[in-house]
């Protein structure tokens, strides 16, 4: 591995301070499980690595009386064993669950997985779906944006030079929302998704959708909120149509790619299939809760 | 750098370069090669070892976050009594065959089985996924977990024994 010098500030600013000094020499290293990957093979002109992963500002999970704030450095299996998100969150579980395999849970980060800002990334579609936001820290201070603004391109996040992402704040209106989350990987066991994908949804009295998310990942550049197939849906009873033409929808909000993993065509199958399965299954959840 | 740390219940340090993997300062500074050098990526899982009750791959993590902490490899698993219930298991089935994967596949185990000694297959195959082997297909090694989890939950099993 390239050589490097190592620090683990112990607050924010000290880091912010650290990364405006030393520019693009200088990584945030949060779990590692891309960064130290990425050094051994593509060290580029890194001669810095900011440890952030133990920065009390940045860990833990905590619910107030907004909602729930999810420190950036927080790893995912801390997110499996919080009872607050086994209660109120299971489908952002299931997602967390699908990533890596435990040792690189263990190691990897809610935050690290979002920065590195692959369209696969499997903890961005069940986030996204309980209308999260990010909040991103700097030297001109703090700003929010929902996640989906958050990514702007393959690796490619809305953090501006100098700045971190400090945590996800997940509204107090979404925690308990009947939601899901499925992946289709070419294993079961630390595998990248084909596609994945997460929605959630209410049932009012009359068995009418209100407020539907959905979104999908490995589908376009980055995770997608499928916003016309949610409009769609919104105030639709459930019927097979209704479902069936929503998941027509989301495949042509969707831009796939061809790889070596799949081609783009069988992965529009594949998702209209998933569409259908996440909605079903959130319906499901609603309709038990 | 100095990195000091407990190892298998031994405090030890050494001096290293900041870019140093944990995996490297055991093999290297330590001269533990309990561990193995497999993918050097993740994926594999033959250089699992648990710091502080949970596993991790010791190839993605830097010495400098290891240190202060308690750490346990391979190595430390067996003592004067004879070896770990796991280690036994996998002997008295023939659950490795070239045997490089074993390394991480009992630390995975223990990470287990220290949690839940009476994991269900379904668990057992979960808790493994991030350690592969190229020789088995896997049948003995989950058979021989089970095989420990029964020995480490029963009454006869010393609860004080975490190694």
């Amino acid at each position: 591995m390239r050589p490097f010098e190592y620090i683990a500030p112990s607050s924010a600013e000290e880091a912010v301070a650290l990364l405006v000094e030393n520019g693009e020499t200088a990584r945030l290293l949060a779990g590692g499980t891309d960064l130290v990957v990425d050094l051994k093979h593509n060290a580029g002109n890194t001669n810095l690595l900011i440890d952030v992963s133990g920065i009390p500002q940045f860990r833990g999970i905590e619910e107030t009386s907004k909602g729930v704030r999810l420190g950036s450095m927080t790893t995912f299996s801390e997110i499996m064993a919080s009872s607050l998100f086994q209660e109120k969150m299971p489908a952002v579980i299931d997602g967390a669950h699908t990533v890596g395999a435990v040792q690189t849970r263990n190691l990897g980060t809610i935050g690290g997985n979002f920065v590195t800002c692959v369209p696969s990334a499997d903890s961005a579609p069940s986030i996204m779906v309980l209308d999260a936001t990010v909040i991103v820290t700097g030297l001109a201070g703090s700003r929010e944006m929902p996640v989906a603004d958050f990514f702007v391109g393959p690796r490619k996040t809305a953090l501006k030079p100098g700045e971190l992402l400090e945590s996800i704040f997940i509204p107090k209106a979404s925690l308990g929302k009947p939601s899901a989350f499925l992946k289709h990987g070419l294993r079961k066991g630390q595998a990248l998704a084909l596609v994945n994908g997460a929605a959630a949804l209410w049932l009012d009295k009359d068995g009418k959708i209100l407020e539907p998310r959905l979104a999908l990942g490995a589908v376009a550049p980055v995770p997608l909120r499928a916003v016309k197939t949610e409009a769609f849906l919104a105030g639709k009873s459930v019927t097979d149509d209704v479902i069936n033409e929503a998941a027509e929808l989301a495949v042509s909000e969707s831009r796939p790619i061809d790889d070596f993993r799949a081609s783009a065509n069988y992965r529009r199958q594949i998702i209209k299939v998933f569409t259908q399965r996440v909605l079903k299954e959130s319906i499901r959840i609603a309709r038990e809760s | 750098m100095l990195v000091e740390l407990t190892v298998n219940g031994e405090w030890k340090s050494a001096d290293c370069p900041p870019e140093t993997t944990l995996l490297k300062f055991l093999r290297e500074h330590l001269m533990l090669t309990g561990a193995k050098l497999g993918c050097d990526v993740g994926d594999c899982g033959t250089c699992t070892v648990i710091v502080d009750g949970e596993s991790y791959n010791s190839c993605l993590m830097l010495a400098a976050r290891a240190a202060g902490r308690d750490v346990t490899t391979i190595e430390g698993l067996a003592d004067s009594q004879g070896v770990h219930p796991i280690q036994e298991a996998f002997e008295e089935l023939g659950s490795l065959q070239c045997g490089f994967c074993g390394p991480g596949m009992i630390m995975s185990a223990k990470n287990l089985l220290d949690k839940n000694p009476t994991a269900s297959r379904h668990e057992i195959k979960d808790a493994l996924s991030g350690n592969l082997c190229r020789c088995t297909g896997y049948t003995k090694i989950i058979e021989a977990i089970e095989g420990a989890g029964r020995v480490m939950s029963s009454d006869k099993y010393p609860q004080s024994n975490t190694f």
